[in-house]
């Protein structure tokens, strides 16, 4: 039997900087996770399918940097959020777009790819 | 597997200092093997944590470094890093080495410089911890870390800021009695409350702070710990959890997993429970992570560690006392340090040596040390004849 690979980073991203989102399911036990894993972490099947994630979610936890590191100078203050994502995986991104009083957990969010810096990030704008 | 004690405890004084993170674990090993009445020669390997040596002082195998400076160039010597957790990875891994009969007299300590660099640096540095392709691209900081954990604590459980606030005001009143500690001073629940956020809702006063300094404790088997020193305390257990490192594979946000695990473990190991422990000092590096702590140590049902916070109930006198030294937000956490640093303060609660910080009449004491994104929590307890 053939296997079929995990995602690698460099194609996840590639493939997020162009708006489209990567999970990975277990073809043995259906786990749903994020990309790279090369053993599934519940069964530890190595039988990905991968699969589109609709980028739409809500906010499972949110915070407001006002103190930035020095890679992200001049960027403060800027939200960042866990998002819980339709299909029950979650990712981590800037809020962007959104004003930062209205956030709250449970506020509905559209992933948009972002460039930071010049590199790929997650992002998360108004659903 | 043999019995291991802890004979030896260094601390450097805490807060800026200037000079290299190898001269201050030298003088925190030196103070501990003064303390053990051992010889530099019966050390028999050096198990050395430090963290962002690299990026603040350029200096990579800072093991080895540490150990000619101290004066015992030729030991076995091993650099750990496990994030904050450092030092207490490698004191787990010296237990094993002397409970395994291979060593009979291990050092384990390390130091951390970071005060010689900007905040914008050591933030980052710190953020380093924290995944490059997923979460330092987005700008991901360590009090964000604990903030995206305290919301979600606040949102299940309806811990507020007052209660956090409570932490930061109880630790700096224990830090007060604590010469080595980096902040001496008292603060009020208006100045927590009303201090700038830093990542909401953790402010400025939730935070603990950059810290230079050094730590180190001696270990021995049963047979020397004998002969040395009239007052051995002994390692009853010391067990290692990890968990997702990435914020996005986590399960529950206000919770942390590891310290779940590794408390479980430790427990079974010294066949004690939550219960039997008369002193601890936790990872309290933002007040949210007290507790939470607290609650994943088992001594508070979770969701109820800020509750306890607010009651006093782990403030010197009361019924769990937690971090008498002042803990990481006003002691200090030089990070490669703090986890030896927390050994230092049990034994020395446990040899009833903390003067005015003194938990009366401890027998049991617990160290808890947490490294990077909640991903490595490492545990041990301490008892005395």
């Amino acid at each position: 039997m053939t296997e079929t690979a995990t995602v690698p980073l460099r194609e996840f991203f590639a493939e997020a900087g162009a708006g489209r989102l990567t999970g990975i399911r277990c073809r043995a036990c259906g786990n749903l996770t994020i990309p790279p894993k090369e053993f599934c972490d519940a069964c530890g099947g190595r039988d990905w399918e991968r699969v589109p994630l609709s980028g739409q979610g809500t906010i499972a936890s949110y915070t407001v940097i006002r103190v930035a590191p020095a890679s992200h100078a001049g960027e403060a203050p800027y939200a960042v959020a866990v998002v819980r994502l339709r299909e029950g995986v979650s990712l981590f991104g800037r809020v962007v777009d959104v004003p930062l009083e209205t956030l709250a957990i449970g506020l509905p969010v559209r992933f948009r790819p972002l460039s930071i810096r010049g590199r790929t990030a997650l992002g998360f704008g108004p659903a | 597997m043999r019995r291991v004690a802890v004979i030896g405890v260094g601390v450097t004084k805490f807060g800026k200092h200037e000079r290299t993170s190898g001269e201050l674990f030298a003088e925190a090993a030196r103070d501990a093997l003064l303390d053990a009445g051992l010889p530099p020669r019966a050390v028999q390997a050096l198990y050395y944590g430090n963290v962002v040596g690299g990026e603040t002082e350029r200096q990579l195998h800072a093991g080895p470094q540490a150990a000619s400076i101290l004066g015992i160039p030729t030991v076995p010597t091993t650099r750990f890093e496990t994030a904050c957790a450092s030092s207490h990875a490698a004191f787990r891994h010296a237990v094993m080495e002397i409970a395994a009969g291979v060593s009979d007299v291990v050092l384990v300590g390390g130091a951390e410089r970071v005060l010689n660099v900007p905040t914008a640096e050591s933030t980052e540095y710190f953020a380093f911890a924290s995944d490059a392709s997923w979460e330092q691209t987005v700008g991901l900081t360590f009090p964000g870390v604990f903030a995206l954990v305290a919301r979600a604590h606040m949102a299940k459980y309806g811990t507020t800021e007052e209660q956090m606030a409570h932490v930061a005001v109880k630790n700096h009143r224990h830090g007060v009695l604590n010469p080595k500690a980096q902040f001496q001073k008292e603060i009020t629940l208006e100045q927590v409350l009303a201090s700038p956020y830093v990542a909401d809702p953790l402010k400025l006063y939730d935070c603990c702070p950059f810290t230079d300094g050094g730590a180190a404790v001696v270990l021995a088997s049963e047979e020397v710990a004998r002969k040395a020193r009239p007052r051995p305390i002994w390692v009853l257990a010391s067990a290692a959890a990890s968990d997702y490192m990435l914020l996005h594979d986590k399960k529950d946000l206000a919770r942390v997993p590891a310290t779940e695990r590794a408390a479980a473990a430790a427990y079974r190991q010294a066949g004690l429970g939550p219960e039997d422990v008369d002193v601890i000092e936790l990872h309290d590096c933002f007040t949210i992570a007290e507790i939470v702590a607290t609650e994943g140590l088992g001594f508070f049902e979770p969701g109820t560690g800020g509750v306890a916070a607010e009651k006093g109930w782990t403030a010197l006198g009361g019924k769990k006392p937690v971090n008498p030294s002042g803990g990481l937000k006003a002691k200090g956490h030089p990070i490669g340090a703090t986890g030896a640093a927390q050994v230092a303060e049990i034994v020395t609660q446990l040899r009833g040596e903390a003067g005015a910080r003194q938990v009366e009449g401890a027998r049991v004491g617990l160290t808890h040390t947490l490294g990077g994104n909640t991903a490595t929590v490492l545990v041990s307890l301490f008892g005395r004849d």
